[in-house]
């Protein structure tokens, strides 16, 4: 055996990575300048699979790059701005040091900076590449939009991460492309399907923050600061898909309304435009005004007819999409001022309805409370004083509980005063079998067209009975068998005891031969024969599925009677306080 | 001027002009000597010409001009004269009643001192010059002109060509400098839009940093499967229903019984055992450990030493010789085990070849189970990958569940209190999610001790 001896940890998986400290020597940056560096680039730190082999040896918990991705980090033009920008730092402390004023005021007016384009360019090279990780940067550029000017932050990044949210919300409301809301205790989720994408993002309420100590700013800074650079181009090619003005417009129209108003009780000239758009009550400006919607026809293609069925049902998604988008086309609302503005503005008009509140509330209120052509206001309190006969008085989650059941809601249970039905997730998709709760299935049942029963006890009744058809469809082999088996039993019994059959003989029925019925048997036997034919591996696979599903069933069926229990204790609690 | 003077000088030269002033001193110059003296200087020239003669003409001309507003040669003669016809007879008896109204009202008269102040001149005020006059007018119209000329015929001189040429590369380079990232009012472009494909070497275009090094396709994948905004629980909601609020309050309940239940076995394993505690007796007995000489202890000792002649007695043990006969037995011995094993093993083989089915069975089983093995670590692999990774000191922690019990629930939007913390949530999911790596503030660490000293003045007081 001749040859050098093979030093250790020369080759194999070591030579992959590299340690951060390493890293942060090797592109020659402060700690700080790195870790903006890695989140501006995207490179995150990887977990070796044999951590103490590529730890050499030593197992002391360390954070690994990729060695490529930092060869790769070497050709970045920002890396000589950050190191740029760290002389200006040190020139501009050593200026202020010998009291040179002027000297600093002109370094300060030369200040390095730098611009992230590049690096949103290549980081997504398609607009659909952006459009899936807006995500972040659309829940970053809310928060930030919220918080107050104390120096947490920049203000200008604020005011940034405000233009471009308002934006977004504009967008939104002129697309008509959002699906589903939710207020939840942390803030509201919505969610919009852009492009055919479906993007998520939560919104914190507002002057609700206390800083948490144990967040690091910097960080959610520099993610921001990505972030909004992203944003800013999505926007504008957004915007430029709807012909609208980049950046937004008011209507020319609306404009001249609003002007009408006094700008100055509420902002500067400056930043009144902003807060006009931020109202979200008017429509934007578009590049070539037109004005009839062109209604898009889809084209029709002679097909299959397999194709035929799938085509029909497209059809049918797409009329009710359309019919949603389209939810308070017509309606006007007025909202109270205890009423959360934006959001409820934001949905309102995101499908088509008409939106004002008090003038002293905020800018842009389109018409007062005495306009007799108001059909809903929106208040949170007890009881109003003054109250028109020709508008319903709601409670804010009306809006929002329509807006999730794609149909406008009955008003009854969301009166002023009135006991407010829970505020279901529209995020949680039941699969059969789950339980559901009873006031999901009332409102799947209005989605179905069919009108509410009278009485609660009743519509508790029927969708029991729904429930139960659910679960029946499931069971039905079984059930059919037990049929059988009991027919039998009863023969067997009337026979034990002695008693002869009761022979008779009646007029003969037509029999009465239901074509579904009969396919629905045929289909079943078919079924029955197949599990009988299955081997006895894979029968033992089903059998083991089936007590799966009836075990979910089972449950379902529990917390359904738990629920009903629940709901009875509580009505007869009432009960007794009202005979009380 | 000039001509106007010439022609002056050629009317006085004229036999017909008359002159105002006698000349009597005509015949006085004619009479004086000449004088000879060097005319090569222009002082000899104004000191010893006589001047007079024609500075009393001019002087004459100018008074001609000053009182009658011309020459009188010629003027005409109606100008000059009238024919006197004696004195107008209707018009006397009619002035004097006029002029004694005006006396009586006191007309206006101007004052003497500015009838004596009023031009009493008929030559006309000249021009004023300078006002009118402009330097180099001829050579500007003259270039005006071919300006014009150029401009009709479409060529663009070359300074504006100059100027046109430097003027956007300086625009856009100050405007790159000065704005910074995070400008409210930047403004955005179209960056997906189609570039247009340089026909350059792109070996040269990246040399030269004009194109950038490309990104490797593996940077862009996502660290982690899990979603950027995970949705929370129905039971998070404001205004929840029954049963879902429940399952979340039971969750948050496991995860806090965990947690206690972490705390609690830390608690046990540092809690002091009750036996190890100092009692009054053994402190005693510590304190007098050595004092006092004990009998019995005399008595175990003599225990101990009995044992440890038990241990000497095995551990001693004579090495016997071995003799020729043991060591042939021995060596027969060995060889009949040897070859006892060998039989053994064929005897196996042998039966093997009837155990075949079992043995195929126990293959198959083996493989079957490996197979399992297989799924389930794919499985694993795939769980793994919605799993925080450890990625520095320290591991990642789930933020505590946000819930809010039965009884801090809000019965309307207007009454609702947020729970948690959007930020810190946000802040978490990048841990999550591997973006970040888990990691605690850094404690501010003093170099130098801090040495208190008491003020000299305040020492005095106290």
């Amino acid at each position: 055996m001749g040859g050098t001896q093979k030093k250790k940890y020369e080759r194999g998986s070591v030579t992959n990575y590299i340690t951060r400290n390493k890293a942060r020597k090797k592109l020659s940056l402060s700690l700080p300048d790195f870790r903006r560096l890695c989140i501006l680039k995207g490179i995150y730190p990887h977990e070796p699979k044999h951590k103490k082999k590529v730890n050499k040896g030593s197992t002391a918990p360390r954070t690994f790059y990729l060695l490529k991705d930092i060869r790769f980090l070497l050709h970045e033009p920002i890396v000589g701005k950050f190191r740029e920008y760290k002389v200006f730092v040190r020139k501009l402390k050593k200026a202020y040091g010998k009291t040179e004023y002027t000297n600093a005021q002109r370094l300060k007016e030369n200040k390095p900076t730098y611009k992230l384009d590049h690096i949103v360019k290549e980081r997504y090279p398609s607009f659909i590449d952006a459009l899936r990780d807006i995500d972040d940067a659309l829940c970053m550029c809310f928060l930030f939009s919220t918080f107050a000017r104390t120096g947490k932050c920049h203000v200008q990044t604020i005011q940034l991460c405000r233009r471009l949210t308002v934006e977004w919300m504009n967008y939104v409301i002129a697309s008509r492309s959002l699906k589903k809301v939710f207020i939840s205790i942390k803030g509201i989720y919505y969610q919009a399907e852009v492009v055919g994408q479906l993007i998520t993002w939560l919104v914190p309420y507002q002057f609700a923050h206390d800083h948490p100590t144990d967040v690091d700013y910097r960080v959610m800074a520099t993610f921001t600061e990505l972030y909004t650079t992203l944003l800013g181009f999505v926007n504008f090619r957004l915007y430029n898909s709807l012909n609208l003005l980049y950046p937004p417009k008011l209507d020319a129209k609306a404009e001249s309304e609003l002007k009408e108003a006094d700008d100055d009780d509420y902002a500067m000239n400056s930043e009144s435009y902003l807060e006009k758009l931020s109202a979200l009550s008017t429509s934007l400006a578009k590049v070539v005004s037109t004005t009839e919607e062109e209604e898009a026809q889809l084209d029709q293609f002679p097909v299959e007819d397999e194709d035929l069925e799938k085509m029909e049902a497209r059809e049918r998604e797409q009329k009710e999409q359309e019919a949603q988008k389209k939810l308070f086309e017509g309606h006007k609302f007025f909202l109270n001022r205890e009423v959360p503005r934006e959001p409820l503005a934001f949905l309102i008009r995101c499908f088509g309805g008409e939106v004002s509140w008090d003038k002293s509330v905020s800018i842009g209120s389109t018409y007062e409370v005495t306009d007799e052509t108001i059909t809903h206001q929106v208040a949170d309190r007890p009881n109003v004083d003054k109250q028109y006969i020709n508008r319903y008085y709601i409670q804010p989650q009306w809006v929002f509980d329509c807006v999730n059941a794609k149909i406008v809601l009955p008003v009854e249970d969301y009166f002023l005063g009135v006991t407010l039905p829970p505020h279901l997730s529209p995020f949680v998709e039941e699969k059969d079998g789950d339980y559901v709760p009873p006031e999901k299935l009332k409102i799947m049942a209005l989605q179905r067209g069919e009108k509410p029963a009278q009485e609660e006890e009743e519509e508790d009744e029927e969708e029991e009975e729904e429930d139960e058809d659910d679960d029946d469809e499931e069971e039905e082999e079984e059930e059919e068998e037990e049929e059988e088996e009991n027919n039998l039993k009863n023969l067997e019994k009337q026979r034990s005891q002695g008693k002869s059959l009761s022979v008779k003989v009646t007029a003969g029925k037509m029999k009465v031969e239901n074509p579904a019925r009969l396919e629905q048997e045929e289909k079943a036997e078919e079924k029955r024969l197949a599990i009988m034919m299955m081997k006895k591996k894979e029968k033992y696979l089903y059998d083991k599925i089936m007590f799966g599903k009836k075990r979910k069933v089972r449950e379902a069926n529990k917390l359904t009677a738990k629920r009903k229990a629940h709901d009875d204790a509580e009505k007869s609690k009432k009960k007794k306080k009202a005979n009380k | 001027m000039a001509a106007n003077r010439r022609i002056k000088r050629m009317a006085s030269s004229q036999p017909g002009f008359l002159n105002l002033k006698s000349t009597s001193d005509s015949a006085g110059l004619a009479s004086t000597r000449r004088k000879r003296l060097n005319k090569n200087k222009k002082k000899n020239w104004n000191k010893h010409i006589d001047i007079n003669d024609v500075d009393e003409f001019l002087e004459d001309i100018r008074h001609q001009e000053r009182t009658t507003g011309g020459l009188l040669s010629e003027k005409s003669d109606d100008t000059l004269f009238f024919l006197d016809v004696g004195p107008p007879k209707k018009a006397e008896p009619k002035a004097p009643p006029l002029e004694v109204k005006m006396r009586k009202g006191k007309p206006v008269r101007p004052l003497r001192i500015d009838l004596i102040l009023q031009r009493d001149s008929l030559v006309p005020v000249p021009k004023d010059v300078l006002s009118y006059q402009q330097p180099n007018a001829k050579k500007l119209r003259r270039i005006a002109q071919k300006a014009e000329h150029l401009a009709h015929k479409g060529v663009v001189p070359r300074r504006q060509k100059k100027l046109l040429n430097m003027r956007p590369v300086e625009k856009t380079e100050s405007k790159a400098v000065t704005e910074a990232n995070n400008n409210p009012e930047r403004d955005f472009y179209d960056i997906w839009a189609q570039e247009t494909k340089s026909t350059a070497d792109p070996w040269y275009l990246q040399q030269t940093g004009k194109t950038r090094v490309k990104r490797p396709e593996k940077l862009n994948e996502k660290p982690s499967v899990l979603p950027a905004v995970e949705v929370i629980a129905p039971g998070g909601s404001y205004n929840p229903d029954f049963f879902s609020h429940q399952a979340l309050l039971q969750d948050a309940h496991e995860v806090e019984v965990k947690k206690q239940k972490a705390e609690d076995k830390l608690e046990r394993q540092l809690a002091v055992n009750k036996d190890h505690l100092a009692t009054e007796e053994t402190i005693f007995r510590e304190q007098v450990e050595g004092l006092v000489e004990e009998e019995n202890v005399d008595e175990e000792d003599a225990g101990a030493e009995e044992e440890e002649d038990g241990v000497m007695f095995g551990a001693i043990s004579q090495a016997i010789k071995k003799t020729e006969k043991d060591r042939r037995r021995e060596r027969a011995e060995k060889l009949k085990e040897q070859r006892r094993e060998a039989d053994k093993v064929k005897t196996f083989k042998q039966q093997q070849l009837f155990q075949l089915r079992s043995i195929k069975t126990s293959i198959k089983q083996d493989e079957a189970d490996t197979k399992v093995k297989q799924i389930q670590r794919k499985a694993n692999q795939e769980a793994q990958k919605s799993q925080p990774r450890r990625l520095g000191k320290l591991k990642f922690q789930a933020q505590d569940l946000e819930v809010q019990l039965s009884d801090e629930l809000a019965g309307s939007l207007r009454q609702l209190k947020p729970e948690g913390s959007v930020l810190k949530d946000r802040f978490k999911s990048m841990q999550k999610r591997n973006l970040i790596e888990p990691r605690e503030r850094a404690k501010f660490k003093r170099r130098l001790k801090v040495k208190y000293t008491e003020k000299r003045a305040f020492r005095e007081i106290t």
